[in-house]
């Protein structure tokens, strides 16, 4: 089963979230951001350019020009490869785990997986981000050596930073699973 | 692992763990008002606006409105943090100045504040102490979005040296167009009316208040062979602690079997070492140095009788606290203590020696001759004087009041401005409120009001939480103490 909503995020942009519904015990999030537009990366290279033109005309060295050239196209290629997120997905699935993937807009994936004993719970928690006080969702870790401590806190959708209806959705399915998976560990 | 890796702007998440509930998201209550406290003074620093803030929330919260603190980063205690009854306290990642008050450029902390009134659909905003800095910034920026604003005012101010008339001036500026004021004793009012240049009538007076439970009295603790003075105040100037240097001796000559015991640290403690060292009265005068709050009934009840050399006050807490102790208190007649408790319980003196220890003396020979009540009778008597819920209770028809009445519009606040506080601070301060607005503005068009999420209202009884499991309540606790370790 799979079906896709839309949101949008803290700052008023579109996301769209799918779920898929592989199993009770199995589901998987998606929330994918617009990809980048053409009118935004237009609009950096002129300003780029012209600002490395204006630098010519000033000075009249054409090293300026091909030097901007060329931090305009690294600076897209590190833009694309690192820092802008298409998709982020959580998977979650009963008495395995939970994993977090973040596909990069170049095609890179970064994954990281927490095994269910470690997983305490998943709750939605409130922080000043920049000028904002936003809600995200977040896995506690448990501490190994206090059963009732933590250990560390996972953000989930770090890049996406959905606002909270999206985030009440998704923290809804994760409970269910969870419910079901300590009343399964719990009985014999 | 991810965490925090892709944040990289030095805030880290907030420690206070939130759970959401299955219930609706609207906070909108009617006939309740949705407060929001702002001071730069609050746990975890200790003193007597922190708890008078507390307490008030505390009690407001009990009367079924919504309150939230607003107060500034202390040291790693940065974020959002809930206390009992479900009371939001936002610790600001702003920077600190001056003696835990945050430095003020009037527009800066407008984008956060702002967010914050709106996500927590505040009506009024109650600041709270005019040396904090942040407390003036919240009044002028709620203003500017058009809502209620009431101010408390906690202390005395002089009239003379140059900081008294600059800090006069930013006061009169900051509450020319507040809607309603409250002082905590009448002393206080007549100040502030005169320093900021109000009319009275939109001044109230709301004494503090003492937990009465918190301070009883154990006449076991003390020893009735001999005669035991306490001083618990800071030592410093303003609070007379070059009177009690003169007073100590005097009396220590008098009366042999007379002790004091002196709680507090300052700089002035050097002074009481001197005369102790210098008249040997080791054994006599007990030092105790800075104490905590929880310990002050505990050096109070050793007592029989309590002595405050105070320059100048507002609303004197110690006495207060002291009498419900048990204790006769003499006190100097400075500021707003001669309508804190009433004749039969304390003895009042001019800030003088001579005075103070005249007064002194009566009480030692009403205290020999049995002519005094006794610890129990007058701890009855105070607790019921200044209690928390009736202090929540004036409160609330202060915002009964102020929620009734308009907020000036931008024009008529500007005209204010100009015509209240002098033709060259004034037209300051107007240009500074239209570029407040203007910054405003800008605000709205680049995050909208609609897409600022609705904050979950935690606060009280009818509260999102309370529906939750014993389990998950016990769970988030744990996440709390794990996390403030």
């Amino acid at each position: 089963m799979e079906d896709e909503q839309s949101f949008s995020d803290i700052c008023g942009g579109r996301l769209a979230l799918q779920r898929r519904y592989y199993s009770p015990s199995c589901r998987e999030f998606c929330l994918s951001c617009p990809r980048l537009s053409l009118r935004s990366l237009t609009a950096v290279t002129c300003t780029v350019w012209l600002a490395a033109y204006g630098l010519f005309t000033l000075y009249e060295n054409s090293m300026i020009l091909s030097a901007a050239i060329f931090i305009t196209l690294l600076g897209l290629l590190g833009y694309l490869h690192f820092v802008k997120i298409d998709q982020e997905t959580l998977l979650i699935i009963d008495s395995l785990g939970i994993q977090m993937t973040s596909s990069y807009a170049s095609g890179k994936e970064s994954t990281t997986f927490i095994e269910m004993g470690k997983v305490k719970d998943v709750v939605i928690n409130e922080a000043i981000y920049m000028q904002k006080v936003i809600y995200y969702l977040c896995i506690l870790l448990k501490d190994p050596l206090e059963p009732h401590g933590i250990s560390q806190v996972v953000p989930v959708f770090q890049s996406a930073k959905p606002r909270l209806d999206c985030l009440i959705e998704v923290y809804r399915s994760c409970q269910e699973i969870l419910a079901h998976q300590k009343a399964t560990s719990t009985s014999p | 692992m991810a965490y925090r890796g892709g944040d990289g702007h030095g805030q880290p998440p907030s420690a206070a763990l939130s759970r959401v509930s299955p219930g609706s998201l609207s906070t909108c209550r009617t006939h309740t008002h949705n407060i929001c406290m702002v001071s730069d003074f609050f746990y975890p620093n200790m003193g007597g606006v922190e708890s008078h803030i507390y307490q008030l929330s505390q009690c407001l919260i009990e009367r079924g409105h919504k309150v939230i603190i607003v107060t500034h980063a202390y040291g790693n205690r940065k974020g959002i943090r809930y206390l009992t009854n479900g009371l939001k306290v936002y610790y600001l990642p702003l920077k600190v100045m001056y003696n835990q008050s945050t430095a003020t450029t009037l527009f800066h902390s407008l984008p956060l504040l702002r967010y914050i009134f709106v996500r927590e659909r505040v009506t009024i905003i109650h600041s709270h102490s005019s040396f904090s800095a942040m407390a003036h910034d919240a009044l002028f920026h709620a203003k500017t979005m058009g809502l209620q604003t009431v101010f408390t005012d906690h202390s005395l101010f002089g009239f003379a040296d140059v900081s008294s008339v600059l800090t006069n001036k930013l006061l009169t500026v900051s509450l020319c167009d507040t809607n309603h004021i409250i002082c905590v004793s009448y002393t206080s009012k007549e100040n502030t009316v005169l320093r900021a240049a109000l009319n009275p009538e939109i001044v109230s007076v709301i004494p503090n208040a003492v937990d009465p439970t918190d301070f009883t009295p154990d006449p076991f603790r003390r020893h009735d062979s001999i005669i035991t003075i306490v001083v618990v105040s800071r030592l410093v100037y303003r609070k007379g602690t070059d009177l009690l240097s003169g007073i100590i001796p005097e009396l220590c000559q008098k009366y042999p079997d007379l002790n004091f015991i002196i709680g507090g640290e300052g700089p002035k403690r050097i002074i009481l070492e001197e005369v102790r060292e210098r008249y040997q009265l080791h054994d006599r005068v007990r030092l105790l140095g800075a104490l905590e709050h929880k310990d002050v009934r505990n050096v109070l009840v050793q007592g029989h009788i309590f002595l405050n050399t105070s320059l100048t006050e507002a609303f004197c807490m110690a006495i207060v606290e002291a009498a419900s102790c048990g204790l006769q208190v003499v006190s100097t007649r400075v500021g707003g203590i001669p309508e804190v408790l009433p004749e039969n319980l304390i003895i009042l003196c001019e800030p003088s020696v001579k005075s103070l220890c005249e007064g002194l003396e009566k009480a030692i020979s009403q205290l020999k001759s049995g002519a005094l009540l006794a610890p129990e009778d007058i701890h009855n008597i105070v607790k019921t004087f200044y209690t928390w819920r009736n202090v929540a209770e004036r409160t609330e028809k202060v915002y009964e009041r102020v929620a009734e009445e308009a907020v000036l519009p931008m024009d008529k606040r500007l005209d204010r401005l100009i015509s209240h506080c002098g033709p060259v601070t004034g037209c300051i301060f107007a240009l500074l409120a239209v570029f407040n607005f203007l910054f405003l503005v800008l605000l709205r068009w680049m995050t909208p009001d609609s897409i600022i999420d609705v904050a979950i209202d935690a606060t009280g009884p009818k509260s999102a939480w309370t529906h939750q499991h014993s389990y998950s309540r016990k769970g988030s606790n744990n996440n709390e103490m794990s996390k403030t370790r």
